[in-house]
């Protein structure tokens, strides 16, 4: 049978023959084995990516978990901080109190001694003052017996 | 090299130039075989120089055309499998890019194209891309074939011939056919068997554009005035850039097709279709 433009389905047959062997080869020798270098190479940079990422991710936990542990001693730093204030003022006040008290007593028994003294002078004073007062008494009763001796005389 | 020598090395190479195109010109050459209209008819039917397969049969050249690229192709494999391959490094050399490009580029195609199956894909349009653009660009080596007839005969590109035109479609066909079955069973075979008209379309399509670069260049071959500088461009014109174009344009319909065909078409749910209904 013949076809029109010289068809011939022989050689198509050999041709087609012609590109299976083609295939067959190129696709062992060439294609087969670049693709798995490349995919073995893209696997390869997959998994390192893969890891950097992983330990970034690590990282970025490690860096939150760092952060919250400084804030959370930032808090209780915070918190003890006030407490010693709080407990320092305590003291503080305790120890105002405490002086306050002491003062208190430390005047009292100054004012008690110095009324003690006071009182003491003043007792000395007049048995001073009545011994002078006997003494001038005395000196003047003598004048005057002195004097009514001369002038009885 | 001083100005004068240059000037003198100018002039004497184009006289030597002008020399040899008159006395190619003046002698003329040896009247050809065959007239222009019977070196068309050949390169369009092919039906004239045969040449022997072996001693088998009498074969088209295109066929012996199409053998010889397959040889090449398979002896550069077997020589990058051997001396190349095991030397691939990590970041790669000028070669091994080359080589890496080309499988990447068809592969990214088939991927592109048919995302669902694609690893054979991958690998037919690359075949089929080297075997169309090495194929084409056979035809500048100019290998020379005896005839049956004892004439001898630039061997031309494999797919100028119609029956390797159509071993191409037919093949990129049943690729194609296989694509549909793999993903969709018999509904594959039935959406393949609807574009029934892509075998021929795939085999004339590249049987038409280089035969037109094949025909162009026979014309421009036949006759010796036309032999000066022209062959360059259309060497290129017809040879280099049909190689790159009809080399992307079958592997991209191959990819495209294979992608329609092979994609699982949703199943259809009977029980809301009923429900409309009532």
């Amino acid at each position: 049978m013949s076809l029109p433009l010289n068809i011939n389905f022989q050689q198509i047959l050999l041709h087609m023959f012609n590109l299976c062997l083609l295939f067959g080869g190129l696709y062992l020798l060439l294609y087969k084995p670049v693709k798995k270098f490349m995919d073995d190479r893209a696997a390869k940079y997959k998994y390192a990516d893969d890891a950097a990422n992983e330990k970034l991710l690590k990282a970025q936990e490690a860096e939150a978990l760092a952060q919250q542990k400084l804030k959370d001693c930032e808090i209780k730093i915070e918190q003890d901080m006030a407490k010693s204030r709080a407990d320092a003022e305590a003291e503080a006040e305790s120890i105002i109190k405490d002086a306050n008290n002491t003062k208190k007593q430390i005047l009292a028994a100054a004012e008690e001694a110095a009324l003690r003294e006071k009182n003491r002078m003043i007792n000395d004073a007049r048995e001073e003052i009545a011994e002078l007062a006997v003494k001038a008494a005395e000196k003047v009763i003598s004048e005057k017996a002195e004097k009514k001796v001369k002038s009885d005389d | 090299m001083s100005k004068r020598k240059k000037a003198i090395f100018v002039l004497v190479w184009l006289l030597c130039a002008a020399a040899l195109l008159v006395s190619s010109l003046v002698i003329g050459g040896a009247s050809p075989e065959e007239s222009i209209k019977e070196t068309m008819r050949d390169a369009v039917l092919h039906d004239t120089n045969k040449i022997s397969l072996f001693g088998i049969m009498d074969v088209n050249p295109a066929v012996i055309s199409a053998y010889t690229v397959t040889f090449i192709l398979l002896i550069f494999a077997v020589f990058v499998r051997i001396f190349a391959v095991p030397k691939f490094k990590t970041i790669p050399g000028k070669f091994q890019i080359l080589l890496e490009e080309a499988v990447g580029f068809f592969d990214n195609l088939a991927k592109g194209n048919s995302p669902h199956k694609n690893y054979f894909l991958g690998a037919y349009v690359f075949v089929a891309g080297a075997y169309i653009c090495i194929g084409t660009l056979f035809e500048l080596l100019g290998l020379q074939g005896i005839t049956t007839s004892g004439r001898s005969i630039t061997l031309p590109a494999p797919l100028s011939d119609i029956n390797g035109a159509i071993a191409m479609g037919v093949t990129s066909y049943l690729i194609i056919l296989s694509g549909g079955i793999l993903g969709n069973g018999f509904k594959g075979v039935l959406s393949t068997l609807k574009e029934f008209s892509l075998p021929i379309s795939m085999s004339f399509r590249l049987f038409g554009a280089l035969l037109s670069g094949l025909l162009v260049t026979e014309l421009v071959y036949y006759y010796v005035g036309l032999s000066f500088a022209l062959p360059v461009v259309v060497g290129v014109m017809f040879t280099a850039l049909h190689a790159l174009i009809q080399t992307y344009v079958l592997t991209m319909l191959t990819a495209v097709f294979y992608g329609e065909v092979s994609e699982k078409t949703p199943k259809k749910e009977k029980i809301k279709t009923k429900k409309r209904r009532k």
